[in-house]
């Protein structure tokens, strides 16, 4: 996909000659930098963020996942951090219950913004007041909305709204984050909430650049509004619908404040340990930084496996 | 809202106002209208009138639509006791330096990277880029350790705005939206410039940066969100009370204080941003739309 | 042409931006331990939070009236939230270096702060010099904060666990509310006569999440007369007849008399704010529990009483006791560790100063009279003058608690490494208390593994 496949993007056919020369003439590295010291210039400060943010971390945690320090003495201990989060019996709890969610929060959190933005660019009436309504969620501080979600919708007795509800209208309640099989599916309805403003946004955005004569040909062609949204909307949002997917799946693997707030940390048998939450539990709970990097490394490990079969899957499709 | 008849969407406009058409349209519109404004106004009213009940009221079964006894005084103690002037304070502080860090540091960079060839440009780029792919939670212990003691110049950043700022500008998405953004920018309009003489900051400055105004929109936007959504990282790198954000704060209060009050202080909180966001709405949206998010 | 000029003039003010920013940061590093004028700066932690207004005024106070009788002593407080030791935002700090000079600990994070090598050695300061009541320090207090010879800490509080119970409900279930229950099957009965008042109301409450639930499960496992850890501290020895009776007891009264309400997964200030609303007959807990219930989550002192921690088939066989002290930062001068002490001698250990300023306390909405903090040692002078300042002062009735200092039941301290260990049984607690087909033998192995795992990794 492009993102990670075309930097040039668009600029990638026929590349226009720079505006200033560097490459005709063989020179050194130094008078090439020397030559275009204002390009470079302009680079230097997103490129030593990066490297000291970003780049340089990412050594640093492989690194310190084969260390163990203690009272201030790091000695190198090969695989044994490994060892111990693996044999952790929550790590693979965890990372059920990550994928778990991330299946969930696809299927909620990634199909309803995309139904709803659709839904939304066809009504010609309170179209702002819906796109606020959808926005305002998002303008809470996260914690705020979770505590919203644990203090009134998800109270196991029929205080709670949801249960209060539910029980008015004759149907079976739940305990919502006290019961294992609940728990995933709360957090996810709680997690959709609360972020799915900027999704439809973005999509809202999307569907307006859409030309409507692709519609009306489709139209004429005898196309229903379901085939239309096949071979018209989707389409010609692919790309959109792309991005947001893998940042979707991105964000959705790092589960963390919903449990953390909502399940007060592990849950109920741990139905709500996340990887995320484990990396914070072995860091700072346990302390155990080195256990914890370890385990960072095997989710990276983990990302990188999903993303190259992401890429290729995308690639096929092009 | 007005009526915009101009562009035709997925079913046309004539087929909405022609009987069954018109029947469903309207049906359509009120239950939507009805069901949304139950389920994201409604928590918002049971919020606002949730913290205005006392301990007893809310722990009551089933619960009351309307406060018996309304407390106000919740939202006087959550105002006080959480010192909120000062977390909204910080919280957006830290917002603004993001914009303005990202919008400086990352525009140079794709700028250089789309229009000045740097050595080695589309190799760093390709490591920008394939750090979107990495989750900060992978890297939060390495990073943590990182601005505890930062390489070379052994400061520790804790509880100083620039741990986040700084992070915030390895930013891969945002070089990546400018640089496509600046590539379309046609190569003639560099080639008039450079013959009239204007440096590359002039030609940024006075050619590429007006023209780019909704994609630099675009990035303040992400920018603010991203601040405004963050929670591991702030709750790490500004441990102490007179540096929280707005979101760290709340839930460090939670722990010691009654459910009304800490619900009092959401509602709080959410007040400033929402007044901004109905301001800047329609830019927000323009911005979203012509900024180069198309499909 | 200037085209060259202006690229490095551009190169440099982003180069120069960059390193300004950067050099920005460094400026709010330490502040030197002594200033122009000779005076000594600490900072100190654990200045209470705004909310808790009066406590504030009291600690503001306590700095002002000492700086003014050492003047060349500056006290620099800092406040770390409501709880002072939050055990993950503990660990950051730690490991952050972030520490105040003079930092709050329990007395449960010994280890934790020697590992992260931020703790100094204060055994050459700690004495009569510094500290005039040292001598009536409870000798087991400084004990615990002392490894290999060496003192870490200063204790500046101590408490150990009873069972606190809301008398108004006592009295409207129709029980006794001057004979607290003395064993669990008795917890276990008035649990049920409290809960069938109904209304949301549980008749016993217990932790389950956040490191508290392993804690209060610890306190339980006391009663039995279990231990959490084999004597040498490296294996867990809660899976067995006393831990099982433990988790038995729960299940019993959350699902075979439904007396523990619905709302689980609880901690620290949940169950508060449920008892605070008056939700709550019945919980373990230290009597400064009641303070936090009044001053914190809206409740009521006249409410609650506090006995003895129940026992199985009698009285329990051991409670959990446990406490706080302030450790001093590595690198500090001598001066700054003198002025570190004083303070603490000043604010936590001198009868009728600071937290014994009972005069002071007894007009505002702090208890006065609760059998705590236990920080002299029996037949010392301090105690005796503590003792009876606290008796002239007592603004609740000291009966509320005379069942529980009347039957006191040994105090046993908190495992090594607890707080990582407590997070574990976490899991044990809400598997119990959430889950009405739970199965007591594999929660215990499981938690068994888990801290037998954790505590090979820690040696």
């Amino acid at each position: 996909m492009a993102i990670t496949t075309a930097p040039g993007a668009t600029g990638a056919p026929g590349r226009p000659a720079p505006p200033y020369p560097s490459g005709w003439r063989r020179t050194s590295l130094g008078r090439k930098v020397r030559d275009n010291l204002t390009g470079h210039a302009f680079l230097i400060g997103a490129v030593l963020c990066f490297a000291v943010f970003s780049w340089y971390p990412m050594v640093r945690g492989v690194v310190m996942s084969f260390q163990r320090t203690r009272r201030g003495q790091t000695t190198w201990v090969g695989w044994d951090n490994y060892a111990r989060i693996v044999d952790d019996p929550s790590f693979w709890t965890a990372w059920k219950n990550t994928f778990y969610f991330t299946i969930l929060a696809l299927v909620l959190g990634y199909a309803v913004p995309f139904l709803v933005a659709i839904l939304l660019n066809e009504f010609r009436h309170a179209k702002g007041y819906l796109r606020i309504l959808v926005y305002l969620p998002v303008m809470l501080p996260p914690a705020s909305a979770l505590f919203l979600f644990k203090f009134y919708a998800y109270d196991p007795s029929e205080a709670g709204l949801f249960n209060a509800t539910l029980s008015a209208l004759h149907l079976p309640t739940s305990e919502w984050m006290q019961s294992p099989g609940m728990t995933m599916p709360a957090m996810v309805i709680a997690s959709t909430w609360m972020n799915m403003g900027s999704a439809v946004l973005i999509y809202l955005a999307a569907l307006q650049n859409i030309p409507g004569e692709l519609y009306e040909a489709a139209e004429l062609d005898g196309a229903g509004i379901w085939r239309r949204i096949v071979n018209v909307t989707i389409p010609q949002t692919r790309l959109i619908l792309a991005l947001l997917a893998m940042l979707q799946i991105v964000a959705t693997m790092q589960l963390f404040i919903e449990p953390l707030i909502l399940a007060n940390g592990a849950g109920t048998g741990d139905s709500a340990t996340s990887v995320a939450y484990l990396i914070y539990q072995h860091g700072f709970f346990q302390n155990d930084l080195n256990g914890a990097a370890a385990l960072g490394v095997i989710m990276l490990v983990v990302l990188a496996g999903f993303s190259a079969g992401y890429v290729r899957l995308t690639a096929k499709q092009d | 809202m007005a009526q915009d008849s101009g562009t035709r969407t997925l079913i046309s406009h004539a087929q909405l106002r022609r009987g069954r058409g018109r029947v469903l349209y309207w049906t359509l519109l009120t239950v939507v209208v009805v069901g949304f404004t139950l389920v994201f106004i409604g928590p918002l009213y049971w919020m606002v009138t949730g913290a205005l009940k006392s301990g007893q009221e809310i722990a009551q079964t089933p619960p009351s639509l309307f406060p018996q006894d309304p407390q106000p005084q919740n939202y006087v103690d959550a105002w006080t006791n959480l010192n909120l002037a000062k977390l909204l304070f910080n919280t957006f502080y830290y917002a603004v330096g993001a914009v303005l860090f990202q919008l400086v540091l990352d525009t140079a960079a794709a700028y250089s990277l789309s229009k000045l060839r740097p050595v080695f440009g589309n190799a760093i780029l390709g490591l920008m880029l394939a750090t979107l792919m990495i989750p900060a939670m992978v890297l939060i212990v390495p990073q943590y350790v990182t601005v505890i003691d930062l390489p070379i110049l052994h400061l520790n950043l804790l509880d100083s705005p620039f741990a986040i700022w700084l992070p915030l500008v390895a930013n891969a998405f945002n070089i990546f939206l400018l640089k496509r953004f600046f590539d379309s920018i046609p190569e003639d309009l560099m080639a008039a410039a450079l013959v009239d003489g204007a440096t590359p900051l002039r030609t940024l400055w006075s050619i590429i940066l007006p023209m780019s105004r909704p994609i630099l929109g675009v990035v303040s936007i992400f920018a603010v969100t991203a601040v405004w959504k963050d929670f591991l990282w702030p709750k790490l790198v500004m441990p102490s009370p007179e540096t929280r954000t707005v979101s760290v704060g709340i839930y460090a209060f939670a722990g010691g204080t009654p459910m009304n009050v800490v619900i009092a202080a959401s509602v709080i909180a959410a007040i400033p941003t929402v007044i901004i966001f109905l301001v800047f709405q329609r830019n927000i949206m323009s911005g979203l739309t012509t900024g180069s998010l198309k499909g | 042409m200037s085209v060259p000029q202006y690229r490095k003039a551009a190169a440099l003010a982003l180069v120069a931006g960059l390193g300004l920013s950067l050099a920005a940061c460094s400026t709010k590093g330490d502040d030197p331990g002594k200033d122009a004028g000779g005076k000594v700066t600490i900072t100190v932690d654990c200045q209470p939070v705004g909310s808790q207004k009066e406590l504030l005024q009291n600690w503001n106070d306590d700095v002002a009236e000492f700086q003014r009788q050492n003047p060349d002593i500056v006290i620099k407080s800092v406040s770390v939230g409501e709880q002072c030791n939050n055990p993950p935002d503990f660990t950051a700090r730690l490991a952050g270096g972030t520490v105040t000079d003079v930092f709050y600990g329990y007395m449960t994070d010994l280890q934790q702060v020697l590992d992260s090598g931020q703790a100094m050695d204060i055994t050459p300061y700690a004495n009569k010099d510094t500290i005039p009541t040292w001598d009536s320090v409870d000798p087991a207090l400084k004990e615990v904060f002392t490894d290999g010879g060496k003192l870490y800490a200063v204790p500046v509080k101590n408490y150990s666990m009873g069972l606190v119970y809301n008398k108004v409900l006592f009295q409207r279930a129709g029980l006794d509310v001057n004979n607290p229950p003395k064993t669990w099957p008795e917890v276990r009965a008035a649990a049920k006569k409290i809960a069938a008042l109904g209304d949301g109301i549980a008749g016993y409450a217990e932790y389950s999440a956040g490191n508290t639930g392993g804690w209060h499960f610890t306190s339980l496992l006391y009663s039995q007369g279990g231990q959490v850890l084999t004597p040498d501290g490296k294996k867990a020895d809660f899976n067995n007849a006393m831990g099982r009776q433990v988790l038995q007891n729960l299940k019993d009264m959350r699902y075979g008399d439904n007396s523990m309400g619905s709302r689980q997964l609880l901690q620290w200030g949940d169950l508060l704010t449920n008892a605070g609303a008056g939700k709550v007959g019945m919980f373990i807990g230290a009597p400064d529990t009641t303070q936090a219930i009044v001053s914190q989550f809206q409740g009521k002192f006249q409410d609650w009483a506090m006995g003895p921690l129940p026992g199985q088939d009698g009285p329990a066989k051991a409670t959990l006791g446990g406490g706080e002290g302030y450790f001093f930062k590595k690198g500090l001068t001598p001066e700054q560790v003198k002025a570190g002490l004083k303070w603490i001698a000043y604010q936590k250990l001198t009868p009728g100063k600071g937290q014994f300023d009972y005069v002071r306390s007894k007009p505002q909405n702090y208890p006065v009279g609760l059998p705590q903090p236990l920080l002299f040692a029996n037949g010392s002078a301090a105690q005796k003058q503590e003792l009876d300042l606290r008796k002239a002062n007592a603004n609740v009735d000291t009966a509320n608690f005379a069942a529980f200092e009347a039957n006191p039941v040994p105090i046993k301290g908190e495992p090594r490494n607890a707080q990582a260990i407590y997070a574990v049984l976490d899991a044990a607690m809400s598997g119990v208390l959430t889950n009405p087909n739970a199965n007591i033998d594999a929660l215990l192995k499981t938690a068994e593994d888990k801290v037998n795992k954790l505590l090979a990794a820690g040696s």
